[in-house]
């Protein structure tokens, strides 16, 4: 009889391993030509409320504007972790709303291949060469996603990054970093939308 | 399943909401991109800030045109650099005497922001100057950007 009562107070929760595409980035090429950027992500449940998560991705960027030409690209990589805060009860593994903290690394190239400057004595040209890069930044995510049919998920997340190192000195900082967005300031937000599928690897006996 | 629908359209509404203020969001070039080296006048002696009765001030190879033109009771002057060269000099005329500036620096790329893009800032060494209506000249902040310190003091 005891037995039977905690039975109906246990569900089986299915620990997941997930990879999603982002779509949002090459849908943002089609309107901007300038940013091209793939990247996708791996997690895998540790818990009903905790992933391990690591995105990876390749952005490239070019910029022109009247008084200079710019271009940056580059591997990016953030490892942290997801915090479902929906109740194993409900999310049983197919919802997830929460967020990911994540600690983010990016190895890019840039290069200013001319700026110009003018002032009373008349103007000036100048161009910075090409060098490699590599820049620190920390993510918090917040996001949603939801399974639309059995073990294939959609969702979005929004993405706060904080700059702690864009790996260069105050006077040439990036324009722009894969993997963050605008160099020159100390926050960037960013945006995904993923296409999911997941793969079940465990079942977890869950106390309601 | 209800609750699946109501998530996939929440989060849709998110994105698209999200989306169209990023969309929406203007660049355009809100810093300073004038380099200038801002230079306060001085009275010898009590060493407080002073006002020359009238002024004029150009740089010498570019007469045409001039920088302050007989400006009245003005204790603040900002100084353009040559970008292309480490040394570039001035006429300052103070109350009908006139005396020649001769600054010697290096010059160095900045990036300002990604709207305003690139200007040239300098790192000043030195400054030489005749002495007719001029007593001393003291560089307080070698470094010139588009902030509009004070970089150098001139005491008359």
């Amino acid at each position: 009889m005891a037995a039977v009562a905690q039975e109906k107070d246990t569900i089986l929760f299915p620990l997941k391993i997930r990879i999603g595409a982002d779509v949002f980035g090459p849908g943002y090429y089609l309107a901007d030509k300038n940013t091209f950027a793939v990247e996708g992500f791996l997690s895998a449940d540790r818990n009903s409320t905790i992933s391990y998560a690591l995105d990876a991705g390749y952005n490239k960027f070019s910029y022109s504007q009247y008084n200079y030409e710019y271009n940056s690209s580059g591997l990016f990589m953030r490892l942290g972790l997801d915090f479902n805060i929906i109740s194993p009860s409900t999310s049983k593994g197919r919802y997830f709303a929460g967020a990911g903290l994540k600690y983010g690394i990016s190895l890019y190239t840039h290069e200013t291949p001319l700026f110009n400057d003018e002032n009373y004595w008349g103007s000036s040209t100048g161009s910075i060469e090409k060098s490699t890069k590599l820049a620190h930044f920390i993510e918090a995510s917040p996001g949603i996603r939801t399974e639309l049919f059995s073990n294939f998920s959609i969702g979005w997340s929004i993405r706060l990054k904080l700059l702690i190192s864009a790996g260069t000195g105050k006077d040439l900082k990036p324009v722009y970093i894969p993997g963050y967005g605008n160099g020159t300031k100390s926050f960037s937000p960013g945006i995904n939308y993923y296409l999911i599928w997941s793969i079940p690897y465990k079942e977890k006996q869950i106390i309601k | 399943m209800n609750f699946n629908i109501s998530l996939y359209f929440l989060s849709l509404y998110f994105i698209l909401s999200v989306f169209s203020i990023v969309s929406c969001t203007p660049e355009s070039c809100r810093e300073e991109t004038e380099i200038l080296a801002g230079a306060t006048f001085y009275k010898t002696g009590t060493g407080k800030i002073s006002a020359p009765d009238t002024l004029t001030f150009l740089g010498i190879g570019n007469e045409d045109s001039l920088l302050y033109n007989k400006a009245l009771k003005i204790s603040v002057i900002y100084i353009p650099l040559d970008m292309n060269k480490d040394t570039c000099r001035f006429a300052l005329t103070i109350n009908k005497e006139s005396d020649t500036l001769t600054f010697i620096y290096s010059t160095y790329p900045h990036l300002i922001s990604k709207e305003c893009g690139y200007a040239f800032f300098h790192y000043l060494y030195e400054c030489r100057f005749t002495k007719n209506i001029l007593d001393t000249i003291i560089i307080r902040n070698p470094v010139v950007t588009n902030k509009n310190e004070e970089n150098i003091r001139i005491f008359f």
